[in-house]
């Protein structure tokens, strides 16, 4: 006999058919929570104000040409900053505290790479063609930014490169090992796509620009700075120094100078260590002098390390002091430097030690302290009278109201690629609002467009996309619940061998797969971006949390939300805001 | 099948023949063995079972409370200060009539910290409307948790098997693992007697007013009182397919006897040689074992220990302020009779301490050389201790 057959004795037990509906605890809620995607540390450092959160979001999920399009909005150049970019996203990713910054340049370039591969072509939103025509000076990454969104607002736009080819810095600074010029053309084939014509061979004098003012609603001048500064020592010639850029761009030229015996480069930036790797690459012996320490020098310091383990010798504290010919030679004569208490920058303050000199006998010397631009004219007058100064870049008008604009290495702070590529855009957005609004609504329209708290710009904020929602709180570190996250090593870097690297200019970086990209991109914490993760739909106690068809249109039943805040406690990366009832 | 088993394990077994479905547990020693085996059975398939880990106990026996009440047989196990953390949950069972089984190893609360078993975790939950059922070997662990599931669904109140840290939890032992078929003649699947639909959605449990708070409960009582018939009969039915049963209480050479030591758990065993040896002496004693504690078997102690001189009882357990929970309830239950043995309370064993033969002896010889016991509870084997100044 079982229980079924058993004579049961019936139970007394309460229970009710009734709703509980009734009972709206919401009446008892004092906090309430909010919906409300925030702003990631990363996008917020970013100068082109990616939306790194989401593209992350999208590459883990394998929408790789949706996370493309995501970068191609604030950036036309992902397949270039994912390779040459300094990265700050990194230096500021909130996982770097949990175990280790996520490789969001690395993804960067995997995503552009596939788009290039299978010859993608983005679906971006562009607004109805305008009345003003813009002409750009220079197809560096500045002008090729300020065509790219130009076009995206609607206007048409020619630019005019003195060289045979479009890139600028990028084509003719950056050394093939780095940044190969297919990677490069296929950015350039898809911007010029948008109708932007591209002029090469076509140098602009002074009086040929304010000819071309005349056919333009307006100008961006992004002619960059293409000349080493000369090191202002005794015995320098053009024959004794060689203008590192100068260098670099004759070997892009497709030039193989010789550079057998050793070469002395001066300087601590990319570009000196780009000259000694060329150097190296050429069959020659190559040794930095920097007149302060391996920890102060601007170059990455993955780059310098690279460039050691080629066989790139570095000394540092030393200063030129002069150059003697010694036949076919040249003798450098070095002051001995020290450090003496700090700089504002916080680098140690260097000063000569001493009378204290060297001496080293080398077969040429190539200055790389710093830049300057090829010809005076192309920098912004110093007269500011009438002009607008933004961030990256400054407008100038001319009689007749006709804007020009100059952007890039000409007036941005910080001059690298992905600052030239924030002066673009910012042109652009600065230069539609005077044309739709007035030079009065610039600062205001361009303040409203900022990602987080910094200087970067939103273009997809500028045309009233979805990313106008974003909070600019940045998300902390303490923000992340990290108890959702497991440890993972961060995706390593795949590199030819040293061997592989010194006998070519051969790409040092390969590719990721797709599935090592995807991991990565797991990895990330989505900082204040809601990525339908469903906590707080199975937490809230009181089945408050509602959700579409599709698990869209998320929000919350506050006649039963009664403020517990579980949702903003368990959402792992601050998407959920809880507020005082009432504010 | 014979095995040597773990008493661990013989109840992990015992699950797994009751074909539960759901099992949430959070680990505590000495439980641990039995949910480790038990979680390895949910995960290599051996068990159709979703084994849910939680963070705590009180939520594992709230999670199970979702469980039962959606219509599936659940289990879980804990220990001690696990137990202690349950207690909300506990009342919350036995009143939503959800026939959970549970098995609690008896472990002493803290502090002093030990791991070691007592009585006092489990027997502090007398008043939870859990139904308990202290056992003294591997083989018993194995039959009365089988068995807690037919009383526990029989009687709509959730039953508590009870066993001893380490001395059973720990001690393998020749077990006889009956096969799955036989258990199933004894053991359907489980046909809960009501469960949430969400085709016909309502609410368990909401507020009850006065006008019933009470009616509820004295059924309650009533399903108490039936598990005491109920036992017997599954009991029967138990030893007409697997030829063993135990009894709500257990009565040794009771007939006769002058003095009778009353006990439970493992403590049982012991005495069950001790008694050999006197009875050997010609010494005119009696054991009475308590399986049953909720409900309290009054009818069988009172027949048991009504013929009685005295009554040892040995409770591994403290009521502060009161005494020996065992000794407190065989008093309440022998009130009833007109000429009453006189009941010795014993304190032994606590926090694991071994209660041997020897100790047993010296209550035995005790209780026989003095007409009344001096206090209302004799703490056996106290050292002396020094008290810091």
């Amino acid at each position: 006999m079982n229980t079924a057959t058993m004579n049961l004795r019936p139970l007394f037990m309460p229970r009710t058919h009734e709703t509980t509906e009734g009972n709206k605890t919401g009446s008892w809620r004092y906090l309430r929570p909010r919906y409300e995607d925030k702003t990631s540390p990363c996008s917020a450092a970013c100068p082109a104000g990616e939306d790194i959160a989401r593209i992350e979001m999208l590459s883990a999920q394998g929408f790789f040409k949706e996370a493309w399009e995501t970068i191609l909005r604030e950036n036309p150049l992902p397949g270039v900053c994912g390779r040459v970019c300094f990265h700050p996203c990194e230096g500021i990713c909130n996982r770097e505290g949990f175990d280790s910054s996520l490789a969001i340049h690395t993804i960067e370039r995997h995503l552009a790479d596939t788009a290039a591969r299978n010859d993608l072509k983005p679906a971006l939103e562009k607004l109805a063609s305008q009345p003003q025509k813009i002409a750009i000076i220079g197809s560096g990454p500045a002008g090729l930014s300020a065509a790219w969104f130009f076009t995206m607002l609607g206007y048409a736009c020619d630019i005019y490169e003195a060289l045979s080819e479009a890139g600028g810095i990028l084509r003719w600074g950056i050394p093939e090992y780095r940044l190969p010029a297919p990677v490069l053309r296929t950015e350039i084939g898809r911007i010029e796509s948008q109708g932007i014509r591209i002029f090469t061979g076509k140098h602009i004098s002074e009086s040929e620009l304010n000819k071309l003012r005349g056919n333009y609603s307006a100008v961006f001048m992004g002619c960059g700075y293409s000349r080493s500064t000369p090191l202002g020592v005794s015995g320098e010639t053009s024959e004794s120094v060689k203008d590192g850029l100068e260098f670099l761009r004759s070997v892009r030229q497709g030039e193989k100078p010789s550079c057998q015996g050793l070469s002395a480069v001066i300087g601590g930036g990319n570009t000196a260590v780009d000259v000694a790797r060329t150097v190296i690459r050429l069959g020659g012996k190559a040794a930095i002098l920097y007149r302060r320490r391996r920890q102060d020098m601007p170059a990455f310091a993955e780059e310098i390390a690279m460039a050691m383990e080629e066989g790139v010798a570095l000394h540092e504290l030393l200063a030129p002091g002069a150059i003697e010919a010694q036949g076919d030679q040249y003798k450098l004569i070095l002051r001995k430097m020290k450090i003496e208490g700090q700089d504002k920058d916080g680098r140690g303050r260097i000063v000569p030690d001493g009378d204290k000199t060297s001496e080293v006998t080398v077969e040429r010397i190539f200055t790389a302290t710093g830049a300057d631009v090829a010809e005076p004219w192309y920098n912004p007058p110093s007269d500011k009278s009438g002009a607008i100064t933004l961030s990256h870049c400054q407008i100038k008008f001319d009689k007749g109201g006709i804007p020009l604009v100059y952007g890039g290495d000409l007036t941005n702070v910080t001059k690298n690629v992905t600052q030239a590529i924030a002066s673009g855009k910012q042109a652009a957005m600065a230069i539609d609002t005077y044309f739709q609004q007035g030079r009065d609504a610039i600062e205001s329209r361009l303040a409203s467009c900022r990602v987080g708290d910094g200087l970067s710009l939103s273009m997809e904020v500028y045309m009233q996309g979805a990313r106008r929602l974003r909070s600019s709180h940045i998300v902390q570190p303490e923000e992340i619940n990290t108890d959702y996250f497991q440890f993972e090593a961060r995706v390593v870097q795949p590199r030819l061998l040293v061997e592989e690297r010194t006998g070519s200019f051969n790409e040092i970086d390969m590719r990721i797969s797709a599935n090592l990209a995807i991991r990565e991109a797991s990895r990330c914490f989505n900082c204040g971006l809601c990525n339908q993760c469903d906590n707080c739909y199975i937490f809230c106690p009181d089945v408050a949390v509602i959700r579409g068809r599709n698990m869209e249109d998320r929000h919350i039943n506050f006649d039963y939300c009664k403020g517990c805040g579980l949702c903003a406690a368990e959402c792992p990366r601050n998407a959920v805001t809880l507020e005082r009832e009432g504010l | 099948m014979k095995r040597v088993l773990e008493g661990s394990h013989a109840v992990a077994e015992a699950v797994r023949l009751a074909n539960v479905q759901v099992v949430s547990a959070y680990p505590i020693t000495p439980q641990t063995h039995i949910v480790e085996i038990i979680s390895d059975y949910c995960a290599k398939g051996k068990m159709n079972a979703k084994f849910i880990p939680v963070e705590s106990e009180h939520s594992c026996l709230a999670a199970l409370v979702g469980a039962q009440s959606a219509g599936v047989r659940t289990f879980t196990a804990t220990s001690s200060q696990g137990l202690a953390l349950m207690h909300e949950i506990l009342h919350w069972v036995s009143a939503a009539r959800l026939p959970i089984v549970m098995v609690d190893v008896n472990r002493a609360l803290g502090p002093g910290w030990n791991i070691w078993t007592d009585q006092t975790d489990s027997l502090s939950q007398r008043d939870t409307g859990w139904i308990q059922l202290y056992c003294e070997d591997g083989q018993e662990v194995l039959d009365t948790t089988l068995q807690a599931f037919r009383l526990a669904e029989r009687v709509n109140l959730p039953v508590m098997v009870v066993l001893d840290a380490f001395f059973l939890s720990h001690t393998y032992e020749p077990v006889d693992v009956p096969e799955q078929k036989e258990v199933d003649r004894f053991l359907p699947s489980y046909s809960p007697r009501f469960n949430l639909d969400t085709r016909n959605p309502y609410t368990l449990s909401p507020l009850v007013t006065p006008a019933f708070y009470m009616e509820m409960r004295h059924d309650m009582a009533l399903a108490m009182d039936e598990a005491m018939t109920c036992f017997a009969e599954i009991e029967e039915e138990y030893a007409a397919l697997f030829n063993r049963r135990y009894g709500s209480v257990e009565a040794v050479t009771c007939d006769d006897a002058e003095i009778i030591l009353v006990t439970s758990g493992t403590i049982t065993s012991t005495t069950r040689l001790l008694l050999e040896e006197l009875r050997a002496k010609g010494e005119k004693v009696g054991l009475l074992k308590m399986k049953m504690f909720r409900p309290f078997p009054v009818e069988a102690v009172c027949r048991a220990l009504g013929r009685a001189k005295k009554v040892a009882v040995i409770d591994r357990n403290f009521s502060f302020g009161a005494g020996g929970v065992f000794a407190q309830e065989i008093k309440a239950a022998l009130y009833k009779l007109p000429v009453r043995p006189t009941v010795f309370g014993y304190i032994a064993g606590l926090g694991g301490r071994d209660v041997t033969t020897d100790v047993l002896e010296e209550i035995y010889i005790k209780t026989r050389e003095t007409d009344l016991p001096s206090q209302e509870s004799i703490w056996i084997g106290l050292q002396e201790v020094k008290y810091a100044n």
